[in-house]
């Protein structure tokens, strides 16, 4: 699993990040203005900061009108990285099989019918 | 669109020995952690993905079926939790006492939802089709997914047959649906989403926390919620009701003629340390001492818990013969397949209230053995119109779905009855819906469509060979009003 394959996921951890995903699927395209407005206890330039790892992460849009910037959801990149939040987790899957592999040596079924007469 | 997500790799086993280990007892952490009885079509299996610190936090676990086994090569698994889809495990040599293992998994577009609302983003909302829309939440995922296996499914059975029916006041109904995650806190943010989109009613399939959480979420709106699965009761208010067997009349059905039967006279209580086993054992304790038995013991478990060492080790330090859990989904799991590896099942008798077809099946055929429970519903029960229902359960949802219990019953029972009351008054509030739905039962039926889903009769069964065998019917006194339903009637639904 690359490190970028999983951020937007990674972006998604934090608490403040999926309220803002939340507003904006529940409204629409806004404002930073307008988010910080939904987004209690939390100051402009925290939600400014956020809004900049979700862009990053490919997981909103932003659109720039004036000096005015709007974000939305972009829920193409998200679906597309549920895709690959899924893969990870088979590849970790698989990837602890190693670890918990019984040695071939010592595990042969015949090995195992040793010990039963 | 259904698209494939797949991975690989090869362990240093030779096949037929990979092969053996996937869901082996002995090896518990091997491939996805799989654990199931056998591997054998038809037979429960549960898998686990480790998300260790992944962006959403928990781990995944699928809920399924193996609909398809060629021994030493290829596993499938039909699972409905956290979606429906299918898993596919493949093992081919590679090289010299080698194994590649291939998962591929379905993702569907409800998978791709699924994991995106977990991630915090909003469900797209549906178009506005002029339907009356109602909600079932459901515990899809998390520790109590066990016992809601077929509930989605069942409420999807029940709207398309009001539709296929005409459906309600000249208006088609549209089902939403959504996933509490056995969270409180989820289930609250669900059902004012769901009353956000306009649902005129909530069926709650989960915990009576979630149900009280949703209630407390929704006490400003003019939305039915309906609790339709087993639950202490208390908590109702005028728009908030709870359908469905209650401890009370389970204990009643269960205590007093297991030590009858056995001779034995000390109790050993296992459940949740929340509101329903609270309530639950409130009402055993009470049982019990009618029945001149008394409680060596009690121990709650948190929600989710799966390790009952500690708590076997108390029941076998009291000398209790006789044991009743109210844990339920994979604490239930948990609790019975320790209790019988640790040897319990030798000296104690045990009953549980929630030991639905699902949560039995998970359990195992050899560690079920034996337990007794009482409940309103059986899927090989003999209530009315019951094969029919089965039928057209496979029929919609494919010989691999899970089976239907009492608990996923009662939610198609509550919808269908719902349906009824909606199409006599399209206009009325939610008060007056509930009002109806508890008086709009006619006592002691047992027909599928038209069941008595207030103070239900119960049957009594044990679980033998990986199934519930009745064994006897304890009708509940006393009988609520009748008010039977004029208007329109479905010979198929008894609607």
């Amino acid at each position: 699993m690359e490190a970028n394959e999983n951020l937007a996921f990674d972006a998604l951890s934090d608490r403040i990040r999926r309220r803002i995903l939340n507003v904006l699927g529940e409204e629409g395209e806004l404002s930073v203005g307008e988010i910080v407005a939904h987004i209690d206890a939390v100051g402009r330039t925290t939600v400014s900061s956020h809004l900049r790892v979700l862009r990053t992460s490919g997981v909103v849009i932003e659109r720039k009108s004036g000096r005015n910037r709007y974000y939305s959801l972009d829920r193409e990149g998200t679906a597309r990285d549920a895709f690959t939040y899924l893969q990870s987790l088979l590849h970790a899957g698989l990837d602890a099989v190693e670890t918990s592999t019984p040695r071939a040596s010592d595990a042969e079924p015949e090995d195992r019918g040793r010990g039963a007469g | 669109m259904t698209t494939f997500v797949a991975a690989d790799r090869v362990v240093d086993l030779p096949v037929e020995r990979a092969f053996a280990l996937f869901g082996d007892p002995e090896a518990p952490g091997w491939l996805f952690g799989a654990r199931c009885d056998r591997v054998v079509p038809g037979a429960a299996v549960s898998l686990h993905l480790p998300a260790d610190g992944r962006g959403l936090g928990g781990d995944l676990s699928i809920l399924g079926r193996f609909s398809r086994v060629v021994p030493g090569a290829r596993v499938e698994i039909e699972h409905t939790q956290p979606w429906r889809g299918r898993l596919v495990l493949r093992f081919r040599g590679a090289g010299p006492r080698r194994t590649r293992v291939v998962v591929q998994m379905t993702l569907p577009p409800s998978g791709v939802d699924w994991l995106m609302h977990r991630a915090g983003i909003p469900l797209p909302e549906p178009d506005d089709d002029q339907a009356v829309r109602i909600g079932a939440l459901s515990t899809m995922s998390g520790a109590g997914a066990v016992f809601a296996a077929s509930s989605q499914a069942m409420a999807e059975l029940a709207v398309a047959e009001v539709n296929a029916d005409g459906g309600v006041a000249g208006r088609r109904l549209a089902l939403l649906t959504a996933d509490d995650a056995t969270d409180p806190d989820q289930a609250a943010r669900e059902a004012r989403r769901m009353a956000r989109l306009g649902c005129r009613a909530i069926f709650v399939n989960c915990t009576s926390a979630s149900f009280e959480a949703a209630r407390d979420a929704l006490a400003l709106t003019d939305v039915l919620l309906v609790h339709s699965v087993i639950n202490e009761g208390g908590g109702e208010t005028p728009r908030a009701i709870r359908l469905a067997e209650r401890p009370r009349t389970q204990v009643e059905a269960l205590i007093a003629p297991m030590m009858r039967a056995s001779g034995a006279r000390r109790w050993f209580l296992v459940g949740h340390s929340y509101v329903w086993s609270t309530g639950a054992h409130a009402d055993a304790r009470a049982a019990i001492a009618r029945a001149g038995g008394h409680v060596a013991g009690e121990r709650l478990a948190p929600i989710g818990a799966t390790d009952f060492a500690t708590v076997i080790e108390a029941v076998q330090r009291s000398g209790a013969d006789l044991l009743l859990s109210s844990l339920n989904g994979e604490s239930e799991v948990a609790f019975q397949r320790q209790s019988e590896a640790a040897g319990l099942r030798q000296t104690v008798q045990a009953a549980s209230l929630v030991l639905d077809e699902s949560t039995l099946s998970h359990i195992g055929e050899r560690a079920a053995e034996g337990l007794r429970t009482a409940l309103a519903y059986f899927q090989d029960g003999p209530a009315d119109g019951n094969g029919e229902l089965l039928s057209r359960y496979r029929s919609a949802h494919g010989p691999w779905a899970p089976p239907i219990t009492t608990l996923s019953e009662t939610v198609y029972e509550a919808i269908h009855q719902y349906a009824r009351v909606l199409h006599r008054d399209p206009d009325g509030r939610a008060e007056a819906h509930a009002r109806a739905l508890l008086t709009r039962t006619s006592a002691g039926c047992d027909a599928v469509g038209a069941r008595t889903l207030v103070a239900p009769s119960l049957y009594t069964a044990v679980a033998s060979r990986a199934e519930l065998h009745i064994d006897d019917v304890v009708t509940t006194p006393p009988s609520p009003p009748i008010v039977t339903g004029g208007g329109r009637r479905s010979p198929r639904s008894a609607r």
